[in-house]
């Protein structure tokens, strides 16, 4: 006879699961009981968000399923930010939560939520589970949903005399999907169709997304880009699909992407979209995206099709199976000579100009930081100014490089990111990036690095505003800085000393000049060498910017750069 | 108006996910029935949209875990019985592009 907690740890551990991130209470207390005898790992975070967010940088860093577990009420309303950040970058994630025991279910008993409603539209799949003789099939079929198809988030909400509860356990059970029309589509004739596209295409390029990583179709998709060499771009989430060196790769596309990316986009006549959602920060005015293109748009997940602007040939399916397809199709025809276009896409004229105004040092020093990463190193950017930075200034070909909260775009995201990502990847050298507002948001993980002494470095471009919104407020509300100073910040070299974790300053006046000053270069070196958990506050100018910009509403053409 | 008809297993909040996709979108639900379907549940919505809005919310539903069969109805008023079943996700309303386009698209 084994508890309720008994099993589900053993199904998870079935599943595959070595590690879990989360924070106990009441609720769930069952779970904790069993957890030192169940062979997984648990890392106590400082606040049920942290846990949810380091199970995410945890998936993201390895394809895998985060775990996240807490308690009822106040512990499972936590979650939900991460949850919803799961679902919008299609993050393998399972929520564990604890619920008051059935019989209190529903009489707004302390630590009482509804969980399963609470987050129902933000799940792919969720289950309240009502007896201990479901909890077998309802952790095989949670894990089937959190990695099948599109990944995404699902919670499993367990009363706690469900946790308590005793039966003959039979072992962990496989779950067998029900098929769908949609399931049964293989690789389809949709080559009839786009191979003439291509054939007849003046101006071809290619957008990739984060898809193409999570179908485990990078290395195909390398070899049909090399094949075609046509103009090639990347969402925040597709950074590091393509080879970063090559010459008909442009960067990064959409509100602050390149100039050649951008212009690119605006004039191509044929649009190939690999695993991206087409949101509205990579195409701005929709109506005037890609505005000569006829778009074929390679989705395994037809709910996002159509979303912002229509597309002419849906090619739905499992990338891994259609980008192959595709190569395959490609290499039978003659292709047509599309010299003059990549001349014209790729140009030297349309590189980025070299940094300057308000935020060329905080450029140059993400530039000399990234320079001396290894090829294996994962930035884990926050949200806002110093992300755009960051993923503008990415150069590795690491399709699992560059982690972040594209979708939902929640602040406070990178700290415990970084946890699970470093904890994923003991040896590689991860580095968070963040802001003042959004390292203050979560905070607290301080502690969490420091018991565990991790490796990260995390690094703050300290422009003591909400910066992202201040620019806005800059340029589209008449520089009226409403509630976005933050002047008033800690020092926070003193606040990682009170965790005992060592810290240091960098003012921007050393990276006013290039070549970086030796004696920074090897500061740089040093810090991101150290085997101890460390940090460093660059202060940046308060009213930087991030340039280009695409105002919102505007067309990808309509982009707007610093003023000298 | 027009009808939808969207049949599921009848798991743990399917239908409110089915309700959800209208509901986040800000669409009133002026008539919703649920009711047992042979050996699963249907239910019968009528909703004031836009054909893109159509197309959106049927590949929506599509993707909802448990949801088995999606069909769009002639507006409500015309008749709701000669609805169109769709055994694949439903494109969007925008696919154009069929072996003449790509020929008209080769001699331009």
């Amino acid at each position: 006879m084994l508890r309720g907690a008994e099993i589900v740890l053993r199904c998870l551990r079935a599943e595959g699961v070595e590690l879990a991130f989360g924070y106990p209470g009441g609720a769930i207390m069952p779970l904790y009981d069993a957890l030192p005898d169940s062979g997984i790992r648990h890392v106590l975070t400082r606040h049920e968000q942290g846990a949810v967010f380091a199970a995410e940088g945890y998936a993201r860093a390895t394809g895998k399923v985060g775990v996240a577990i807490a308690t009822s009420g106040p512990g499972a309303t936590n979650l939900v930010t991460g949850i919803a950040d799961a679902k919008m970058d299609s993050v393998p994630l399972l929520c564990i939560t604890g619920q008051v025991r059935s019989a209190m279910i529903g009489s707004d008993a302390f630590q009482e939520t509804d969980v399963f409603g609470l987050t129902l539209a933000l799940t792919k799949w969720s289950r309240l589970v009502r007896s201990i003789e479901e909890l077998p099939a309802v952790i095989a079929e949670a894990f089937h949903w959190a990695r099948s198809g599109r990944p995404g988030p699902v919670v499993i909400d367990i009363p706690t005399d469900v946790l308590k509860a005793k039966m003959d356990f039979a072992g962990p059970v496989k779950f067998q999907p029900h098929p769908k029309p949609a399931d049964i589509h293989g690789v389809t004739t949709f080559t009839e169709t786009l191979i003439p596209l291509l054939e007849n295409a003046k101006r071809p390029v290619a957008l990739l997304g984060a898809g193409v990583k999570l179908a485990g179709a990078v290395e195909d998709l390398r070899e049909l880009l090399a094949y075609l060499q046509i103009p090639t771009f990347a969402t925040v989430h597709g950074l590091g699909a393509a080879p970063q060196d090559a010459a008909y790769y442009l960067g990064m596309v959409g509100m602050h992407g390149t100039r050649a990316a951008n212009l690119a986009l605006h004039e191509t006549d044929l649009l190939l979209v690999f695993g991206a959602r087409l949101d509205d920060r990579v195409t701005g005015d929709p109506s005037r995206f890609a505005p000569h293109a006829r778009i074929a748009h390679f989705e395994i997940d037809p709910s996002q099709l159509d979303r912002v602007r229509a597309c002419d040939l849906p090619v739905i399916g499992d990338l891994a199976e259609t980008i192959p397809a595709f190569d395959s199709a490609v290499r039978r025809i003659s292709l047509p000579d599309w010299t003059q276009w990549r001349g014209v896409a790729c140009g030297a004229d349309r590189a980025e100009p070299d940094a300057r105004g308000l935020a060329s040092p905080t450029i140059r020093f993400l530039d000399e930081l990234f320079r001396h990463l290894p090829e294996d190193s994962v930035i884990v950017a926050d949200v806002g100014q110093h992300q755009m930075w960051a993923a503008q200034r990415y150069r590795s070909s690491s399709p699992r490089g560059f982690v972040t909260s594209g979708g939902l775009g929640a602040m406070g995201f990178a700290l415990p990111a970084a946890i699970g990502v470093q904890l994923a990847k003991p040896n590689a050298t991860v580095v968070c990036v963040s802001g003042d507002g959004g390292f203050q948001i979560n905070i607290q993980e301080l502690a969490t690095v420091k018991r565990l002494r991790l490796p990260v470095k995390m690094v703050i471009i300290d422009n003591k505003y909400l910066g992202m919104v201040r620019q806005w407020q800059e340029l589209f509300y008449a520089r009226n800085y409403s509630e976005t100073d933050l002047s008033d910040n800690p020092d926070f070299v003193e606040v990682a000393r009170a965790y005992r974790i060592y810290g240091d300053h960098l003012d921007e006046d050393a990276m006013r000049e290039a070549p970086v000053n030796k004696a920074v270069s090897a500061m740089l070196q040093r810090f991101l060498g150290s085997p101890e958990p460390e940090l460093l506050v660059f202060d940046c100018h308060p009213e930087a910017n991030v340039y280009p910009m695409v105002p919102a509403g505007a067309a990808l053409s309509e982009m707007i750069f610093e003023q000298e | 108006m027009q009808a939808f008809h969207i049949q599921y297993r009848n798991t743990q909040g399917t239908l409110m996910r089915i309700l959800n996709a209208a509901s986040r979108r800000g669409l009133d639900m002026p008539y919703v029935q649920a009711t047992p379907m042979d050996h699963e549940h249907g239910v019968t919505l009528l909703l004031d949209v836009s054909p893109k809005q159509t197309g959106q919310l049927c590949r929506d539903w599509h993707a909802i875990v448990d949801v088995t069969k999606v069909r769009a109805g002639v507006p409500f008023t015309v008749a709701t019985h000669a609805a169109h079943e769709w055994t694949t996700p439903h494109l969007p309303a925008s696919v154009r592009v069929a072996s003449n386009t790509a020929a008209r698209t080769a001699s331009a």
